[in-house]
């Protein structure tokens, strides 16, 4: 006999503590356990046995995994959270006291700053792990960034999380790392491929947020503080991969004057400064700090130039830097003299043919963005996608390729207003147009809606930009991450508009009146009955009324007698059958003066179908029968699964064939 | 003179000045005590005890001239300063003078040797003597009184002179004095006047006090009325004239040192006095913390990382499909449901224009959900099953190959009257009996459903069990009426036959003569009495209770009996062939219930007998106890046993159906929970095919294929085939009993509606 085992000693007993004793044994008080708690990621469990885990008590807590908090014990940032106890303890005094130069030193000096590197280097060992991570905190980024500062938001934090929503932007632009983006109701949603993984993140609209009471700002920027120092190291690591310097330079003035992305300018790494790292580190950055200096000024000057110039290439010159080094050597193995063969190694082949492709799917565009688009998601887009020249009315905001128009080299102009009425098309650079500065159509470009942008991102080819047209109505627009598969609804696929589905739904809507249809009381009579018995005795009803014709008349009596009974629910199957076949009796009689012959055979097949159906179901409610209780459920759940998506399935497929019915009768 | 001597003086005149003081307290609380001795005070007192009341007014009179006279007696000391001082003073002045001429008060005399002796006045022993001493005035030294006792004196005074011994009294009076002790008598003797050392009244009270550690000082008070020096009241001088410390405004030389010493340190440049802040942005801010690439975390059971929210579908697009658009009735319904409640948080709406979007008023109340989640939420693992449900419906082989069963109501027979209690097939399989609550039995032809022959037995009781022998020879039909067996061979058949079942029957009655007076039987067999013998009866057992169920054994010789209300006897085996009657168990040895059905093993020695709750089995040959199956149910209604007898199905009034293999476990190996009511009776067929049966208050009957395999290690398959739906449900009765044709897969049912049914 083994020995026997003592309770509360191994297992959840062990494994789990409940949220009380974690915050008892680090001896921290509750918000400062949470901030801890979202830094370090740890998250409440779900022990397999509460009762066990909870000491046999079923009351609801919160249990966290014991070597979680263990873990928590030796926590540098524990450790600054009690500095930070103390320090505020001296504040307060040295406030209390009215020392004011007193609290301001100790303010500068001796606040306690806690520093997350090495959690985030805990969290995420592997590069690949953080960037996995990545969806929750571009979305909290983005958010912020487009939040204005108030009491709870200082103004740093919000111009952090500018900051680095435009470098990865830039990022992603730079590695053409975009794939899809869907113009969804709550802002636009952006899928990256970053280091082989699918990064998602949702970006709002430009408006002012409501920001609803019960939200608790503390957790999100605790949240927050943990979501830009891990997007800091992430840049850092991307930017470094790329070659690149991190940070990128940042003009001041020209974010004053909303260039957005055109604020930064990439530079990369040079030969020389690595070198030089090692031994005069500072007065290389010096140098480097002062052509920086010079170099913005330059880039301007050549962006001005390039205003004035028309068809000169305008970006600065660090976007396509290393375009040359960048692909692959060709490797071709030199025959020797003497004929011997030599092994041929395989080589690494850039897919151009699709992939590059579609990245630099605008890059012959000239865009022209008009003032009611939103600028900074068709920027991102099109530049993610190759596009090289997009000009904006200076309405949008600095940084334009160009602010004219009328611009002949424009081929594409963005617009999302409905045509004006009455105004002939215009030929560009013309001197007429002068006079109706912007009104009227310039000849020799495309116009479309914002919406051709995002359908050719998601398409990954250029579409025929006919459906976009200024004014038109657009086709849907869907989201591009919804496979179509038998389960579910798919838009795209054309639904079958056979005629009996329509009278089945005409049905449905007409259940309410009462037909005087004979033919159809019996149906429908047939069908109530059908349901009511269910299980094995159709088939019984079916067959019973073959084999016992001898007893018929004996039954017939028995019937009438059982339908005077008072039972009326135990009433014999025969009779019912009985009953039932001499109603459709009177039904055919009565029907066969205005039912056709195809009807009746539409019926009879449905009929069938029904009766198919049914054995069906009879089958699988006798191999129910003998599962195991589990096994059932289990069953039964997953039934109910697919029910419930069949269901919504049905629901649109119904609703389209009505809209397109309507349709059809709106053009006749 | 120094000040100290003076100070010592006045404390002792104070004293002194102070005893009028209590004397006059002491009148004032006992004024007639005192009263005669001052009589200074007298008149005050004597006018206080006349005028009672002005009493107050007097007492306060009187304690003012108290104050009076404390201020006198103050003044007295401070007088007697004065003289004294005075006294000194001529005393210093005479000393001065010693040198140069005597004073007036010293006499000069010649002395012996011619020269002048100067003779002082006698010194008055007064009380500001400065002379302490002086008090002792026998000079005698450290010498025992007793070396004088055969002198007059006593010894010398300070001058020389002898002190004469006082007087002593005579014999008798030192012998009074020693029976009454006069008043403070120590019985020493005063060394420098020879006299009796007695204590004053003053030192008793002193004595008193010491005693009673009390405080000696009279007026002295322990509790004075505690002065605020220190109060919130601003006093107008201060009440310490003591001089400002030079602390207070010199600066301290320890600080000094402290200073200097930080001083020092910020000259040498260890201590940095405005540590600049950069020093910690001085490390960059971020940094390639990946560097060192190391592999990526290895997955653990209890890491779960948070699930990622799922990408948005059609619905969210801002300018989706018409079909995804909610309607009217949608719409409200959206709204009108709590917000917790619903699945998605916006509503499918559609733009004509990018422009026209509005933005999402619940951005930032999902992103702080999402945050919430990631922290709050606990996280599980689960296991998501991937696969076609279908998949995880059993095989069961269709209906169709597992015919022939019966499916349909082929006769009815209709006749009793009440309910039909028991069923039987022939096993020939031309016949079938019942028996009814009319107490009837009846014999209908099974395909025609013609009644054949009727037999009433009893007017009150019901026919409670019907069955036919098993052999094919000699047609038997046993029945149970009341406490009444009934061994009837109907006459239906041909002569012989009928010939053969009377032989059979009336064999035994030799044997129960032979046996009579032996022992009581449980038991007894007689001839029915002529009508019922024309009838076709031949032989009724008498048994003590009502006989529920008969069985027969295979080969027909025995057949046992339940009579469930006869808890010593309740199952008895009777043979035919000697007309004997037997409790094969020893009383109460078999029922710890009460015993439901019994029935015999189809081919060996064995007895099954239900109880309510366990079904044993008995050893017949060795007449023991071989197994106890717990099926598990509360109320085991009937049993029956496979024919090849490893197997057993058991119905329980509980709704279940248990299949119990006999070789496996004292547990079911399964239980079939598809009536909605009670079963009533359960049934094997025995004539080859693989089916069985349970009958149910909810009257149905449902069929099920049974296949046992020959091998061992493989499990019987279960398949439910039929629900045989007819009876009608009378009093919350439906079909009570259940048999199957020998040979073909038909099954009769009798019902509580009055009929028995053939199914086919």
């Amino acid at each position: 006999m083994g020995k026997i085992k003592k309770k509360g000693v191994a297992g959840n007993a062990r494994n789990f503590i409940t949220r009380t004793q974690a915050v008892r044994k680090l001896q921290i008080s509750l918000p400062d356990f949470r901030r801890l708690c979202i830094f370090k990621g740890i998250y409440p469990r779900e022990p397999r046995n509460k009762k066990k885990a909870n000491k046999g008590s079923t009351a609801p807590v919160t249990f966290y995994y014991t070597k979680d908090i263990q873990y928590l014990l030796h926590e540098p940032v524990l450790q600054k959270f009690r500095e930070h106890k103390t320090f505020s303890k001296k504040l307060s005094k040295a406030l209390g006291r009215g020392d004011f130069s007193d609290a301001k030193r100790l303010e500068e000096l001796h606040k306690p700053r806690i520093k997350l590197d090495h959690i985030i280097k805990e969290r995420y060992p592997a590069f690949t792990d953080a960037i996995r991570d990545l969806d929750d905190a571009l979305s909290t980024v983005f958010l912020f960034a487009n939040l204005p500062s108030n009491r709870d938001i200082p103004p740093k934090t919000i111009e952090t999380c500018a900051r680095l929503a435009n470098e990865f932007q830039h990022y992603i632009i730079r590695k053409h790392a975009l794939k899809k983006s869907f113009l969804s109701i709550k802002g636009i949603y952006y899928q990256a491929t970053i280091q082989g993984q699918d990064v998602l993140w949702l970006v709002p609209y430009k408006f002012a947020q409501s920001v609803p009471r019960d939200v608790d700002f503390r957790i999100m920027l605790t949240f927050l503080d943990f979501y830009t120092t891990l997007l800091g190291f992430v840049m850092f690591r991307l930017y470094t991969l790329e070659g690149l310097v991190y940070p990128p330079k940042f003009d001041k003035k020209m974010d004053e004057m909303g260039a957005g992305l055109r604020a930064f300018s990439l530079e990369s790494k040079k030969v020389g400064e690595l070198e030089n790292g090692a031994n005069g580190e500072v007065v290389v950055r010096k140098d480097v700090s002062k052509q920086l200096e010079t170099l913005g000024e330059k880039i301007r000057e050549i962006e001005e130039k390039g205003e004035e110039q028309e068809d000169t290439s305008v970006v600065p010159a660090t976007e396509e830097g290393e375009k040359v080094n960048e692909g692959l050597d060709r490797f071709t193995a030199i025959p020797s003299k003497d004929g011997a063969t030599t092994d041929i190694l395989e080589q690494p082949t850039e897919d151009l043919g699709g992939e590059g492709k579609t990245s630099n799917m605008f890059s012959e565009w000239t865009v022209y963005l008009s003032r009611e688009t939103p600028r900074e998601p068709l920027e991102f887009l099109l530049r993610s996608f190759g596009c090289k020249r997009i000009g904006w009315d200076a309405v949008l905001g600095e940084g334009s390729f160009t602010r004219d128009d009328r611009d002949p080299s424009i081929t594409l102009q963005i617009v999302d207003r409905p045509p004006q009425v009455g105004l002939p098309p215009m030929p560009a650079g013309s001197e007429a147009q002068e006079v109706n500065a912007g009104r009227g159509k310039v000849m020799g470009r495309l116009y479309a809606q914002p919406q051709y942008i995002w359908d050719c991102v998601n398409a990954g080819r250029v579409l025929r930009p006919d459906s976009y047209a200024q004014g038109a109505e657009l086709p849907p627009h869907l989201s591009p991450w919804v496979k179509a598969n038998d389960a579910e609804y798919d838009p795209t696929a054309p639904v079958e508009d056979d005629g009996e589905s329509e009278e089945e739904e005409e049905e449905e809507e007409e259940d309410v009146q009462m037909l005087e249809n004979g033919e159809k009381n019996g149906v429908e009579a047939e069908d109530s009955e059908e349901e009511e018995w269910g299980g094995m005795n159709t088939e019984l009803a079916g067959e019973g009324k073959e084999d016992s014709e001898e007893e018929e008349e004996e039954e017939e009596e028995e019937g009438g007698v059982a339908l005077h009974e008072s039972d009326a629910e135990s009433a014999d199957d025969e009779e019912l059958e009985q009953l039932q076949h001499q109603r459709e009796l009177e039904a055919e009689a009565k029907g066969v003066t205005y039912k056709d012959e195809k009807k009746s055979k539409k019926s009879d097949a449905k009929k069938k179908l029904d009766k198919e159906k049914k054995q069906r179901e009879d089958e699988v409610e006798r191999q129910k029968m003998m599962m195991t209780k589990k096994k059932r459920k289990l069953y039964e759940r997953m039934e109910y699964g697919n029910k419930k998506k069949q269901d919504e399935k049905e629901r649109l497929e119904g609703k389209r064939r009505k809209i397109e019915r309507e349709k059809k009768k709106g053009k006749n | 003179m120094s000040t100290k001597a003076a100070t010592r003086k006045r404390s002792r005149a104070e004293v002194e000045a102070e005893k009028p003081v209590l004397s006059s307290e002491d009148e004032f609380e006992i004024p007639e005590i005192n009263g005669d001795e001052d009589s200074s005070d007298d008149s005050d007192f004597t006018a206080g005890d006349e005028d009672s009341d002005e009493e107050e007014e007097f007492s306060s009179g009187a304690e003012e001239e108290d104050e009076d006279e404390e201020i006198d007696s103050d003044e007295i000391p401070s007088e007697d300063e004065t003289s004294p001082k005075e006294n000194d003073v001529a005393n210093g002045d005479a000393s001065d003078d010693e040198e140069t001429e005597p004073a007036d008060n010293v006499k000069v005399v010649t002395g012996a040797d011619g020269n002048p002796r100067y003779i002082y006045p006698e010194i008055e022993p007064v009380y500001d003597s400065d002379d302490t001493d002086a008090e002792e005035t026998n000079t005698i030294g450290n010498i025992p009184l007793e070396y004088y006792e055969n002198y007059p004196h006593i010894g010398y005074d300070i001058n020389g002179k002898r002190i004469m011994r006082p007087a002593a009294g005579k014999a008798l009076d030192t012998l009074l004095d020693s029976i009454e002790l006069p008043k403070g008598w120590t019985g020493l003797v005063d060394k420098n006047s020879g006299a009796a050392l007695n204590l004053s009244e003053e030192e008793l009270e002193i004595v008193k006090k010491l005693q009673r550690s009390e405080i000696t000082d009279d007026g002295f008070d322990p509790y004075p009325d505690m002065v605020e020096w220190f109060s919130s009241k601003v006093e107008q001088m201060p009440l310490s004239s003591a001089p400002e410390p030079k602390r207070r405004f010199v600066p301290s030389k320890h600080e000094q040192k402290r200073i200097m010493k930080i001083v020092r340190g910020i000259r040498e440049g260890r201590i940095l006095p405005h540590r600049p802040q950069a020093e910690a942005s001085q490390e960059p801010e971020f940094y390639d913390i990946w560097a060192d690439d190391a592999p990526p975390k290895p997955d653990h059971v209890m890491n779960i990382p948070a699930p990622k929210l799922p990408p948005p579908t059609h619905d969210e697009s801002y300018n989706p499909p018409p079909e995804y658009l909610p309607n009217e009735k949608e719409k409200k319904e959206w709204e009108e449901q709590d917000p917790e409640d619903r699945d998605k948080n916006y509503l499918p709406r559609t733009h004509k224009a990018l422009r026209l979007v509005p933005g999402f008023n619940g951005f930032i109340g999902e992103r702080f959900e999402r945050c919430l989640d990631l922290y709050l939420a606990p996280r599980v693992r689960r296991n998501k099953l991937n696969i076609d449900p279908a998949s995880l419906l059993p095989k069961l082989p269709s209906p169709d190959d597992l015919k022939p069963f019966p499916t349909t109501c082929a006769t009815i027979y209709r006749g009793h009257e009440g309910r039909v209690r028991s069923v039987s097939a022939d096993p020939t399989g031309v016949w079938v009996a019942t028996g009814g609550d009319d107490g009837t039995i009846r014999v209908w032809e099974i395909l025609t459903g013609r009644q054949v022959w009727k037999l009433k037995v009893s007017s009150d009781e019901a026919v409670d069990s019907v069955t036919w022998r098993p052999t094919p020879e000699g047609r038997i039909l046993a029945a149970a009426c009341g406490n009444e067996i009934l061994l009837v061979v109907p006459p239906i058949f041909d002569f012989e036959e009928e010939n053969q079942g009377k032989e059979i029957l009336s064999a035994g009655y030799g044997y129960a003569a032979n046996r009579q007076g032996k022992k009581e039987a449980p038991g007894t067999w007689s001839k029915p009495d002529a009508g019922l013998e024309e009838e076709g009866v031949v032989v009724t057992i008498t048994v003590r209770k009502t006989v529920k169920y008969i069985a027969w054994h295979r080969r027909g010789d025995y057949l046992v009996t339940v009579s469930p209300e006869d808890v010593r006897k309740a199952v008895c085996i009777h043979r035919v062939s000697t007309h004997l009657s037997q409790t094969p168990f020893k009383e109460k040895s078999v029922t710890k219930g009460i015993a439901q059905r019994v029935q015999f093993h189809p081919s060996k020695p064995l007895l099954f007998v239900a109880t309510k709750r366990y079904i044993k089995i008995y050893d017949l040959a060795k007449a023991e106890l071989s197994k106890t199956l717990k099926p598990g149910a509360r109320w085991i209604s009937s049993i029956d046993i496979h024919p090849q007898g490893d197997n057993l199905i058991v119905g329980s009034y509980d709704k279940r159906l248990l299949w119990h293999d006999l070789d496996l476990s004292t547990k079911p190996y399964r239980t079939l929970r598809y009536h909605d009511k009670g079963i009533r009776a359960v049934s094997f067929h025995r004539g080859g095919f693989p089916l069985f049966c349970s009958s149910s208050d909810d009257g149905t009957v449902q069929v099920f294929h049974g296949r046992i395999y020959s091998d061992l290690m493989e499990n019987a398959l279960i398949v439910p085939l039929k629900v045989l739906k007819g009876h009608k449900i009378t009093s919350h009765l439906g079909v009570l009993d259940v048999d199957w044709h020998p040979k073909q897969p038909w099954l009769f049912s009798a019902g509580a509606d009055g009929t028995a049914r053939l199914w086919n």
